[in-house]
């Protein structure tokens, strides 16, 4: 072994264990993006994405207002299709199928694909009705009082509401309000769950119980958030995305862009670019 | 377009860094005087050196206090983070520092008003501290301009502080017979001790310039497997 050999061994011997993980060859892929743009009215929002999000991370999408990063988000589940004039280019696999194929149902995509918002959106309905909400519609109504049990749990409201599940989801607080929207997306068993600024309405107490639930999720399901907080990207996420806002020569037209696209540590510690850094330290706006 | 923000705390940063680093010169002081004192045989002045590692501690105190409310309250990430940590590790180097300036002062009564002293080995013992001094003013510039071949080029430096100090363990063992001059060698061998030591603490500083600029901590020389 040569002497720089050597020398670059003891100093990845003494680099934190996560940042050796950092190799992801060979863990299994839930959406490969490649050359993604997204046009809304024909004017990119954002142009050339690609990415992977692996499954049982928690993947956070950053960067400032206006960069794209809820429009990738929503090209995840495909909720742009709601909006006239969204158009989806380049490749976007889920588990290797192309998501915008025309033979996939974008309901059963939203099923698996399910979507936390900034602000919570119960139903005006009770606790019960909220999480059994979804399993009516698909028609998996067999031992409902599990199901809506096991949501609960899992969104870890069930102890905190158990006795009350027929009284009005408003009459919960904005916290636990978000954990039933959660429980209510896990409730339709899926595979990914979508978050858009999960927390932005929520005091300091409610924002450290959904993130620890985030964190307890991701054993069982993929995440990908977006968020303003960069602590609470370094808090959750294993994998960071930095997108930023792109000008054209005139100033015209603006759309996001992938800058950097790291595990986490990297991106809060040493990142590659000098836009993410000085991002990530809050140093431009 | 680009608009610069959080200039308060970039300055905040700035200062304290400044502050940590003018501790390399209060210790550089401080070695500079311990060395008059060990030159002179000066005993006044090596309990002045003594009474002034306060000031050495209180600038510790301060600017570990300031960076630890940087922490608190700034959430510093990316360079910024990397250079509160390094600077946390200077600070504790230079309170060494300091420490063992204190411990080359105390030894100075302890040798008598005149002293046995072997002219060559007081010799070396000054080289020693000049080139010391040489590598705490490098450690600090290095650190101040993020520059890694000076920092690096600490342990070039460091290596003749070493050979001095092996020269002033032949000399003692070459000392002779007479019981005093045998105890004033001792008691020297603990100050040439001392100062490599200190060198060693200015090679730790340069170990964390590159820290900062690199994102990686590795010991420029591992001692426990010296090649």
């Amino acid at each position: 072994m040569s002497r720089e050999e050597a020398a670059e061994r003891a100093a990845i011997a003494v680099r934190p264990q996560s940042f050796q993980q950092g190799n992801s060859k060979g863990r299994e892929k839930v959406f490969e993006l490649k050359g993604v743009e997204v046009r809304y009215s024909g004017v990119a929002a954002v142009k050339d994405i690609s990415l992977d999000v692996h499954r049982n991370d928690v993947t956070a999408l950053i960067g400032p207002s206006g960069c794209g990063k809820s429009t990738l988000l929503r090209c995840l589940n495909r909720m742009n299709d709601l909006i006239p004039g969204a158009e989806v280019h380049g490749q976007l696999l889920y588990h290797g199928e192309d998501l915008y194929g025309r033979t996939v149902d974008p309901v059963q995509v939203r099923k698996l694909i399910g979507m936390v918002f900034q602000k919570p959106n119960p139903f005006p309905k009770s606790i019960y009705d909220n999480v059994a909400f979804g399993p009516r519609i698909l028609g998996e109504a067999d031992d409902l009082d599990s199901t809506v049990e096991q949501a609960l749990r899992g969104a870890a409201l069930w102890d905190e509401v158990k006795d009350r599940l027929d009284a009005n989801a408003f009459g919960l607080s904005g916290g636990q309000q978000q954990r039933l929207c959660i429980a209510r997306c896990i409730a339709v068993r899926p595979d990914t769950i979508l978050m858009d600024e999960p927390c932005s309405a929520l005091d300091p107490i409610s924002t450290g119980k959904i993130e620890d639930l985030m964190i307890d999720l991701k054993e069982e399901f993929s995440i990908v958030i977006v968020t303003h907080n960069m602590q609470q990207a370094a808090r959750v996420s294993d994998r960071t995305a930095f997108l930023m806002v792109e000008l054209d020569a005139d100033e015209n037209n603006r759309w996001g862009r992938l800058v950097e696209y790291d595990q986490t540590e990297k991106i809060f510690t040493n990142p590659e670019s000098k836009r993410t850094e000085d991002y990530v330290s809050g140093k431009v706006g | 377009m680009v608009e610069q923000t959080r200039i308060h705390y970039q300055e905040e940063l700035g200062q304290l860094e400044a502050s940590a680093l003018g501790g390399l010169d209060l210790v550089s002081s401080a070695l500079g005087r311990t060395m008059e004192a060990v030159e002179h045989q000066d005993v006044e002045l090596a309990e002045q050196v003594i009474a002034d590692d306060d000031r050495i501690d209180g600038r510790y105190l301060e600017v570990h206090q300031g960076l630890i409310a940087l922490l608190a309250t700034q959430s510093p990430v990316a360079t910024d983070l990397r250079l509160i940590s390094a600077l946390l590790h200077v600070l504790k180097n230079v309170e060494r520092m300091g420490d063992q300036c204190v411990n080359v002062c105390k030894l100075i009564p302890l040798t008598g008003n005149e002293p046995p002293a072997d002219e060559e080995m007081v010799t070396k013992i000054l080289s020693m501290g000049k080139q010391t001094r040489t590598l705490i003013g490098q450690a600090k510039r290095g650190f101040e301009e993020r520059n890694v071949e000076m920092a690096r080029d600490l342990v070039r430096l460091d290596d003749v502080v070493d050979d001095l100090n092996r020269e002033c363990f032949h000399l003692a063992l070459q000392i002779g017979d007479d019981a005093d001059r045998r105890e004033w060698a001792m008691t020297m061998l603990l100050a040439a001790r001392a100062i490599e030591r200190i060198g060693d603490n200015a090679v730790d500083i340069g170990e964390q310039v590159a820290f900062v600029i690199t994102g990686l901590f590795r010991e420029f020389e591992d001692a426990s497997h010296p090649q």
